[in-house]
């Protein structure tokens, strides 16, 4: 049997009805404006450099007692978590009664080049969870850290145990050296100091690009030619757009943190193997002795499953919850079943643990 | 019979390809870009560059606009050589689907066929090289940025190990070293070409195997172009994945990026080279700065931020001993106040010099602590601290033989040393220490006298 059977025609006929949708598609495109992302009000009640700690209002007054410290990776904007009305990681735990607070660090340019993980860590998160919870006026807060503000909010909470009462992490690495890890496997080779003391701040740019070039074919090209068949409705293609805008929306990277960050966890493994230091401090799993849920993805080509799951293996708590999730590494923010899954099952583990 | 089936064959293409062609001009409205050719010799793909020119470079979304538009074109290229091919098969041709695959990447014009060996187009470089725009910059494209300050020409091998010498000896190493750091890289970046290549190989055999899988009973066959498509990248991104994830592939990787690396930091050294000549500030400088301010700011906060920094500590420290030695003071005035009483009542040669005996040895050992404390509080102080330096004279005329070792602020100067100068406002809060420390050592001896 042959494997192909495609009606010349048929086929010609595919291929005009794309041009057509491209015709027509294009012509929208070039009109609509620019996106807008960010839909939940918010105050700030926090400022520092270039950070800003907001807490967001819901519509109604959040129920739960303690907080949420929401902190994100530095390799991306966080408005990702509250992209649009109908894909809100943050909206959906209001709704569930939540009090949710987020980190946003800001651009870095080349005043920060020095900043270092334990400015991060120590410095920034720690001032942000100080003023989160006076805010709040109580002693701990719950955190959660998605991607590598994951692993930040892991060495935080192994250092600073007393001021987190439960710790969540999403799509979040911990080893590093799984072995489908692309990312990883690149770095191990890189002369880590060379590459920093040459450029400073690492451009986003480039590390748009290498995350571009995991899947090259997928995403530079299938998705915009997929693109096609949603170019004539003006609701999805926003949609597409906005997210577009937030992958392509990345800030530099401090060059100190991110010399520390490459050489301690992407090459040497130090979350698990042990022997991180963060500032004059040693950070073991094993201290984080609270409440952990762990929520990683089972599609995820950034932070393998295997990068997140082992987490359990490695913290000191009793208390250990994980949470395998359908999609990719941005699908679980974003998807109609991350929308369904992910806000309620953080909002009842928590409420679980609400003494 | 063979004749009449290509002959078939090319009617039925030029056919089609005609078909594509009117509609494509009806749609762009741009007729005359193709007028006077054969339109089965024609490139679909091309007629992409006009909509290029009228819908891309402008507008908010002018980026999505070139991508969209730029995957379109390698779709076309793609959709023109696979209905070629069934079109083919229709006429009674066997298809060689594989072979169709590459010449869809292998087009002239097509971006993957610079890469590849003639008509077997590398469409993973393709893919790699179009990961370009506003917001994505790649190691290529940093690279050309370079390109001003570097000279491509393969002659400079020539003069790399040409023995420097005379004034301009240390230019003339520092060309050599930029010369080789650039041949290192060319060299690098041929290696990982090759094993892109090797990918593109390895996805055009996962794309067969793929196809010979579906030639099972029952499978689903093929029908649709985009069916096709997503087969191939499917089997593209396996290849790739397999190669990316190799043992040389992560070699090859470290080794191009780190001798990027090398070019560039050569070329820095060069431009900051001519910037001192020209008296310009350099980025060195500016760094230099903006560490040291770094690491001034991380000491301040540490300082107002409780639970963090040595400074923090040792100010908690010395609150305590403060507290604690007027603590003392506050006790031992209490305990002298009855005693002295009980003096002034009673008749002078009756003075209870047992009592007094009894508390010599406390009041001995709390003033030594007093001036182990006050002379360490003045040393720390002495340097920001002008009222001090009134004071200082006395102490060491006390005790001008070599002082005790600290005990109590052994920290204080080693920050003052890491910050590179002294904190003025942290020197004067010693200084205040150090003032209130004799102002209480003045009272106790006070005190004393009136208690003898």
């Amino acid at each position: 049997m042959q494997p192909i059977k495609i009606e010349p025609a048929k086929a010609l006929d595919e291929a005009l009805t794309m041009q057509r949708k491209l015709a027509a598609g294009l012509k929208t495109l070039r009109e609509v404006d620019d996106v807008e992302f960010g839909v939940t009000e918010k105050e700030a009640v926090y400022r520092e450099d270039k950070l800003v700690v907001y807490r967001f209002k819901g519509a109604r007054r959040p129920t739960a007692k303690i907080p949420i410290l929401i902190v994100y990776a530095l390799v991306n904007r966080p408005y990702m978590v509250d992209l649009q009305s109908d894909r809100s990681l943050v909206k959906n735990l209001l709704e569930q009664g939540e009090d949710v607070y987020l980190i946003d660090w800001g651009y870095p340019d080349r005043a920060d080049r020095w900043l270092t993980l334990d400015d991060y860590i120590n410095g920034y998160i720690a001032r942000s969870v100080d003023a989160v919870a006076k805010n709040a006026g109580v002693d701990k807060i719950n955190l959660l850290g998605i991607c590598q503000g994951g692993a930040f909010s892991l060495c935080f909470t192994a250092m600073h145990p007393d001021k987190v009462k439960n710790l969540i992490t999403m799509v979040t690495p911990v080893d590093f050296h799984s072995p489908d890890n692309m990312l990883s496997h690149w770095t191990r080779n890189l002369d880590a100091d060379l590459f920093v003391d040459t450029l400073g701040n690492v451009p986003a740019d480039l590390m748009n690009w290498c995350y571009l070039t995991l899947k090259p074919v997928r995403l530079n090209q299938q998705k915009y030619v997929g693109l096609v068949d949603i170019l004539d409705n003006k609701a999805e293609l926003e949609n597409f757009l906005r997210m577009e805008k937030w992958i392509f929306d990345s800030p530099d990277q401090a060059g100190e943190a991110f010399r520390q960050f490459m050489k301690d966890f992407y090459q040497g493994n130090k979350l698990v193997k042990g022997g991180l230091k963060i500032g004059d401090r040693d950070v073991r799993l094993a201290d984080i002795t609270m409440p952990v849920l762990n929520i990683f993805a089972e599609q995820d080509h950034l932070v393998p499953p295997a990068a997140s799951r082992v987490l359990g293996d490695h913290v000191g708590t009793d208390d250990y919850t994980q949470l395998a999730f359908k999609g990719g590494h941005i699908g679980i923010y974003v998807s109609g079943r991350a929308q369904r899954e992910v806000p309620p099952a953080i909002h009842s583990w928590l409420a679980a643990r609400d003494d | 019979m063979t004749d009449r089936t290509t002959q078939d064959w090319m009617n039925q293409w030029q056919a089609l390809s005609r078909q594509y062609w009117n509609a494509w001009q009806d749609l762009s409205r741009e007729a005359g870009a193709s007028a006077g050719r054969d339109p089965a010799s024609v490139p679909w793909h091309e007629g992409f560059e006009q909509w290029a020119r009228m819908f891309g470079g402008s507008g908010p979304q002018s980026e999505t606009v070139e991508r969209v538009l730029a995957s379109a074109k390698t779709f076309t290229q793609f959709a023109q050589s696979m209905i070629a091919a069934a079109t083919g098969a229709q006429s009674g041709a066997m298809p060689n689907w594989s072979d169709a695959l590459r010449k869809g990447f292998g087009f002239a014009g097509a971006p993957g066929a610079t890469f590849g060996n003639g008509m077997f187009g590398n469409p993973l470089a393709s893919a790699l090289h179009d990961i370009s725009g506003q917001g994505v910059k790649g190691f290529e494209q940093m690279m050309a940025g370079l390109a001003p300050m570097l000279d491509p020409s393969r002659e400079m091998k020539s003069w790399l190990n040409v023995p420097a010498f005379g004034f301009l000896r240390e230019h003339q190493e520092h060309y050599q070293k930029m010369a080789t750091a650039m041949l290192d890289y060319q060299e690098q970046s041929a290696r990982y070409n090759t094993l892109i290549l090797k990918a593109s190989q390895r996805g055009f055999e996962i794309f067969e195997s793929k196809l010979a899988a579906r030639e099972e009973p029952g499978r689903h066959q093929i029908d649709s172009l985009r069916a096709l498509y997503d087969l191939w990248v499917d089997a593209a991104e396996e290849a790739y994945a397999e190669i990316a994830l190799s043992p040389e592939f992560r070699e090859v990787y470290g080794n191009l990026v780190n001798a990027q690396m090398r070019v560039r930091s050569q070329v820095q050294q060069e431009v900051e080279r001519i910037a001192t000549d020209f008296g310009m500030p350099t980025r060195s400088e500016l760094d230099s700065i903006g560490q040291r301010l770094h690491d001034l700011r991380r000491e301040v906060r540490n300082g107002t931020h409780a639970g963090n920094g040595d400074v923090t500590r040792e100010i908690e420290s010395l609150r305590r001993e403060v507290a604690a030695l007027k603590t003392a003071l506050a006790a031992h005035t209490a305990a002298r106040k009855p005693a002295a009483a009980a003096t002034k009542a009673a008749p002078r040669h009756k003075r209870v010099r047992p009592a007094a005996k009894k508390r010599a040895p406390q009041v001995a050992a709390l003033k030594a602590d007093i001036k182990e404390s006050v002379r360490t509080l003045a040393r720390e102080a002495e340097p920001a601290e002008p009222v001090a330096q009134t004071k200082k004279p006395r102490l060491r005329r006390r005790r001008p033989t070599a002082p005790r070792a600290k005990k109590s602020m052994p920290k204080v100067a080693h920050t003052a040393v890491k910050v590179g100068e002294p904190v003025t406002s942290f020197a004067a809060r010693i200084a205040e220490f150090a003032r209130d420390a004799r102002r209480h050592r003045k009272e106790i001896r006070r005190a004393s006298r009136k208690g003898r």
